[in-house]
């Protein structure tokens, strides 16, 4: 009863958030001084279009009649936002749902392998360096990881570009799909794309070094705790006491930070797609912001947007699978 | 006199011993020298004995439990010889164990329980999880290893499907240590150490797992060592008693010779330290001093600088073990003479004892309040704590925890109201409430006849102000080191109340009175601690500290949440005599919170106060300290009475439990009518239907009351059916062939 109250009420934040975001995203075209609309209008003008036509063009491409008053084309825009309706990107001059559409499986592609596998990483090196503390590879890793952790990982990324793709050719130097190979389930298809992903997922892994301090004061904090000296006492084998007592435990902070960090990784995405001219989501972005093409921006950003808002939901309904002390909200201590 | 340690070993020698420790040392490295946290220690501990090992905190009790274990964790050094007897077979040295032997001798052969019982368990594993993977890890049959978990589970009277389908979080704190009791005799040891196994519960959970434990004992037969910080609690239990103080055993003997004839000056001291309800208040007394520095010992006998029998000898040599007689050797020069030196019973000064506040450790009679007018006056003080909802609650009213449900209480001018009850019964809240920390949910607090809510939101009459209320009601908490800001120094912390209330003063008005207090209060030099950090005090002076804070904003009424709980025993009578000392310098009023009815006892008797009796939210019983420990009316009272442990074995060990069910009944879901008739051993018919109301008892103390049909002559209970079954009426009467209760 309570657990279902409860997802229904998160479920019920989650589009409170995506309808949140959609009225700012109609805010920012309608409302802002030198709004994008008029820009647009301002634009076409500027190459000779007749004002009229220039309007009704604008209107279709962003989904709003400006002619409208606001409610009504708020509920327009709405219902265009909920058909899946982005509007029509000025540059490419197609459909923005179809550019994201296209761009997006990339994004994710990258993104999905770069975040598990660092975790991946950070949770066996922090438990390493909890098992070992105050050790040296516990000191030495430390070092590493706060060194790589405070350089920007689009410098990190340019580094590698310039030796491992311009100076030794070990990778492509950009695009996102090797070229005169027909796109399909094919051994030389796929091994290209993940030879053009590689040095993306490689950058930011390397700058991703801080998961692995934090693992490693959580697993410290639990190697501490009276449940593990029980444990040993009992017998139990390592394997059991590393994996389903330590990293198990250890690993709970650390896996809402693991959801949230898609979101920051989003973010990143702009820049890095742009280092390796990768053709994804952030790369659509930017070169629609150079372009002032607004509806792809404006679709950029709530596609974005709500892409973090469903993994922060994801990360909270699956949680009470991890720690059961999360199930429900109220213990139910009897 | 002095035996010889080879006459020591012929002594014990033809006895049994399942586990034998000799010369056993537990050593630290530290920078400031080696840390000797167990120093030389012989123990024999006898097949199907229960041995209780007393010491306070800091005394190395936790590092003998590990070290019968060999568990003492890095980097600490164990040395010495332990050796094993199975009995059936060969001798075993647990120190040279190889890996494989000492797994095997772990947990099959001796196994411990924890004082942290609620961190002892996997928060994101079920119970049952943890028998099946213990029993995997001994390659035990794991069908059969259930059955017998289960078995141990109800006979602790836990309902065994439902806790191995539990996680570790849904259970109380009194289930999880019995879970974890179960959990250790889950491969059928043969020794279970058990360190401080029920310091984190109450009285009453406490008291029947103990009982539990007796019947657990003859049916697993088992040897047990029971370790603890309370005297009084192992002498219902244990056969023989240890006593270690400053990381060796000055004492050891059977448990009625210890209590009753204790040789060791510090055994002595350490009982008459102990608050109970049976000996006298003049008798109390605190140990003066403090417990020494593993690193620095103190020469010659460890106890000399606190011992009133010290003498030259004491400083030089230390006292071997004296055979006093009937298994009993003291490690004391003068033990023939202590008994003299140190008399349990005597109102009469000693000489070095107790040089404070000797006229005033005096009982009080309780006065008659009548007609006086109150200083806090609570009518029908309702406190309910709504669960959380989802939006998708509209319909049906959400489940509350009726933490607080209708209670009258009225404090008085220099008056002591005491309030027991077991962890969830509201007591804290009510004090919260009292004070204007929690805001009633219903009816109201009035401070000198002005409802403290209504000046707070502006509807006073203007008579007094909020910052006024605010001032003169104070708290003191339980865990005096989270309640002192650890960034200030004592000066800021004190300084503070004065800077607030008192305009008048400058800082050096300031300083001079928070100098004296800190000299009142035994903090000397003042200058010295003036200027310290919370953190490089000692508990018992942290409290002092936040006594005084509280007590320099000149309040009427103090909330004293558990003050001595977080303390050493022998520090807990000083700080109650220290408590009663400024409430009758200060003129305040106390409301005090406790668990334990002796510290209540000790309280409410020496200031002439009353002891309230919470259970579910409702005050079952209030009166003067005397009636209620002595001729206590409500059922409840009587099982706490039952509960908190005394130093005469011989009478209690007879005493059955006067509880039907261990566990609190769901405060979201109370039972109907008397909220205890699920407990209750005389509940009939009409306590599952009404209400008892508060009836005056048929006492001579006016201010005695409570809430039970039985303290009505002509109540329609006498003619109702009883709901008790007689077959199981008492949770542990399946061992004892005890008589049920009688009616009257």
């Amino acid at each position: 009863m309570v657990n279902i109250d409860w997802r229904l009420r998160r479920l019920g934040q989650t589009a409170f958030t995506a309808w949140a975001v959609i009225t700012l995203s109609f805010v920012i075209v309608r409302m802002m001084p030198g709004n994008p609309m008029g820009a647009m209008i301002q634009q076409l003008e500027r190459r000779g279009m007749d004002p009229v036509r220039a309007r009704q063009l604008v209107e279709l491409r962003l989904s709003i009649d400006p002619t409208k008053p606001i409610p009504a084309a708020y509920v327009d825009y709405m219902v265009n936002m909920v058909q899946g309706n982005l509007g029509q990107s000025v540059y490419y001059q197609e459909s923005v749902v179809d550019i994201i559409a296209q761009s997006l499986p990339w994004t994710l592609f990258v993104l999905s392998w770069a975040t598990f596998i660092s975790f991946f990483i950070g949770i066996s090196v922090g438990a390493l360096m909890a098992y070992w503390e105050g050790g040296k590879l516990d000191v030495g890793l430390t070092s590493w990881a706060i060194l790589m952790g405070s350089i920007p990982f689009y410098v990190l990324a340019i580094m590698l570009l310039i030796f491992m793709s311009y100076r030794w050719g070990f990778f492509p130097t950009g695009g996102k799909r090797p070229t005169g190979i027909e796109p399909g389930l094919t051994w030389p298809f796929i091994s290209g794309v993940i030879h053009h992903a590689a040095l993306p997922i490689l950058s930011m892994i390397v700058a991703s070094g801080v998961a692995s301090l934090g693992m490693r004061g959580n697993a410290i904090r639990v190697l501490g705790e009276d449940y593990l000296r029980v444990a040993r006492l009992r017998g139990l084998s390592d394997v059991t006491i590393s994996t389903q007592y330590v990293a198990r435990n250890a690993i709970l902070p650390m896996y809402t930070t693991l959801l949230i960090g898609i979101g920051e990784m989003f973010g990143g995405s702009i820049v890095l797609e742009q280092v390796f001219q990768y053709r994804g989501v952030g790369w659509y972005m930017l070169s629609a912001t150079y372009q002032r093409d607004y509806p792809l921006m404006m679709g950029g950003f709530v596609v974005i947007t709500l892409a973090v808002v469903i993994a922060l939901l994801i990360a909270d309904l699956t949680y009470g699978y991890l720690d059961p002390r999360a199930r429900g909200q109220e213990s139910e201590s009897y | 006199m002095t035996v010889s340690e080879t006459d020591y070993e012929r002594t014990v020698a033809h006895s049994d011993p399942i586990l034998q420790m000799r010369d056993t040392t537990v050593s630290f490295d530290m920078e400031r020298g080696e840390s000797r946290v167990l120093d030389n220690v012989d123990m024999d501990i006898e097949r199907n004995e229960v041995l209780g090992v007393v010491g306070e905190s800091g005394s190395g009790k936790s590092m003998f439990a590990s070290a019968l274990l060999d568990a003492v964790v890095d980097p600490g050094y164990l040395r010495g010889d332990i050796t094993y007897n199975p009995g059936d077979g060969e001798s075993v040295d647990v120190l040279e164990m190889s890996k494989r032997e000492r797994k095997q001798y772990r947990w099959e052969e001796v196994s411990m329980v924890f004082q942290g019982a609620m961190s002892s368990f996997n928060p994101v594993r079920d119970i049952e999880t943890h028998f099946v993977e213990t029993l995997e890890a001994h390659d035990y049959d794991v069908r059969e290893g259930m059955q017998r978990a289960k078995q141990i589970l109800s006979d602790l009277y836990l309902d065994a499907e439902r806790v191995l389908d539990s996680y570790p979080h849904e259970l109380s704190g009194g289930m999880k240590q019995r879970a974890l009791i179960a959990l250790s005799l889950v491969l059928e040891p043969e020794v279970l150490v058990m360190d401080e196994p029920t310091a984190a519960l109450d009285l009453l959970m406490q008291r029947s797992i103990i009982s539990l434990l007796e019947n657990l004992k003859e049916r697993y037969d088992l040897t047990i060592v029971f370790i603890t910080h309370d005297l009084p609690l192992v002498a219902d239990i244990a056969d023989r008693v240890g006593v270690l103080y400053a990381f060796e055993f000055v004492e050891l003997g059977p448990t009625e010779e210890i209590l009753e004839d204790a040789a060791h000056p510090y055994t002595r001291m350490l009982l008459k330290s102990t608050p109970n309800l049976e000996s006298s208040i003049e008798n109390m007394r605190p140990v003066e001093g403090s417990a020494p520095d593993p690193v620095n010992v103190p020469e010659g006998c460890s106890f000399h600088p606190r011992c009133p029998l010290a003498d030259e000898e004491c400083i030089d040599v230390d006292p071997g073990p004296y055979d006093a007689g009937e298994g009993r050797f003291v490690h004391c020069h003068h033990w023939e003479h202590s008994a003299e030196e140190i008399p349990m019973e005597d109102a009469s000064e000693t000489a070095g004892l107790a040089d404070e506040g000797v006229e005033s450790r005096s009982t009080k009679p309780t006065p008659d309040h009548e007609g006086e007018e109150p200083v806090l006056s609570m009518q029908d003080v309702e406190v309910h704590f709504e669960k959380d909802t989802g939006f998708m609650d509209f319909f049906g009213d959400p489940p509350a925890v009726k933490a607080v449900d209708g209670i009258d209480l009225d404090i008085y001018e220099n008056d002591v109201v005491v309030l027991v009850g077991e962890s969830g019964c509201g007591k804290t809240t009510l004090g919260k409430t009292a004070v204007g920390l929690q805001r009633p949910t219903g009816g109201s607090v009035e401070y000198r006849g002005d409802d403290i809510w209504k000046v707070r939101d502006g509807d006073g009459d203007g008579s007094v102000s909020w910052g006024h209320i605010r001032r003169s009601l104070q708290i003191v908490h339980q865990d005096p080191g989270s309640a002192l800001n650890p960034h200030r120094r004592n000066s800021k912390i004190l300084e503070a109340p004065l800077k607030r209330w008192h305009d008048e003063l400058d800082g050096n008005d300031r300083r001079q009175r928070v100098m004296s207090m800190l000299e009142h209060v035994g903090m000397t030099p003042p200058e010295d601690y003036y200027e310290r950090y919370p953190h490089q005090l000692s508990g018992g002076e942290q409290q002092r500290v936040a006594l005084i804070r509280a007590m320099l904003m000149n309040p009427e009424v103090i909330l004293a949440d558990e003050p001595v709980s977080a303390l050493d025993v022998s520090l807990r009578v000083e700080m109650m005599d220290l408590l009663i000392e400024l409430q009758e310098m200060f003129d305040t009023s106390y409301l005090f919170i406790s668990h334990d009815l002796a510290n209540a006892r000790y309280i409410a008797e020496r200031t002439g106060g009353r002891i309230g009796v919470l259970y579910l939210g409702e005050l079952v019983e209030i009166g003067p300290p005397e009636q209620v420990i002595n001729n206590p009316q409500h059922p409840y009272t009587q099982a706490l009475r039952w509960a908190t442990p005394e130093l005469d074995p011989a009478e209690e060990r007879a005493e059955e439990s006067p509880i039907r069910e261990i566990d609190v009944p769901d405060p979201t879901n109370p039972p109907s009518g008397c909220r205890y008739h699920t407990r209750c051993p005389e509940a009939r018919e009409v306590c599952t239907e009404q209400t008892p109301e508060s009836y005056s008892a048929d006492t001579d103390a006016p201010s005695h009351r409570g809430t039970c049909f039985r303290m009505v002559d002509d109540h329609e209970y006498w003619h109702s059916e009883s709901i008790v079954d007689e077959s199981k009426d008492s949770f542990d009467s399946a061992a004892d062939t005890g008589t049920a209760p009688s009616d009257d």
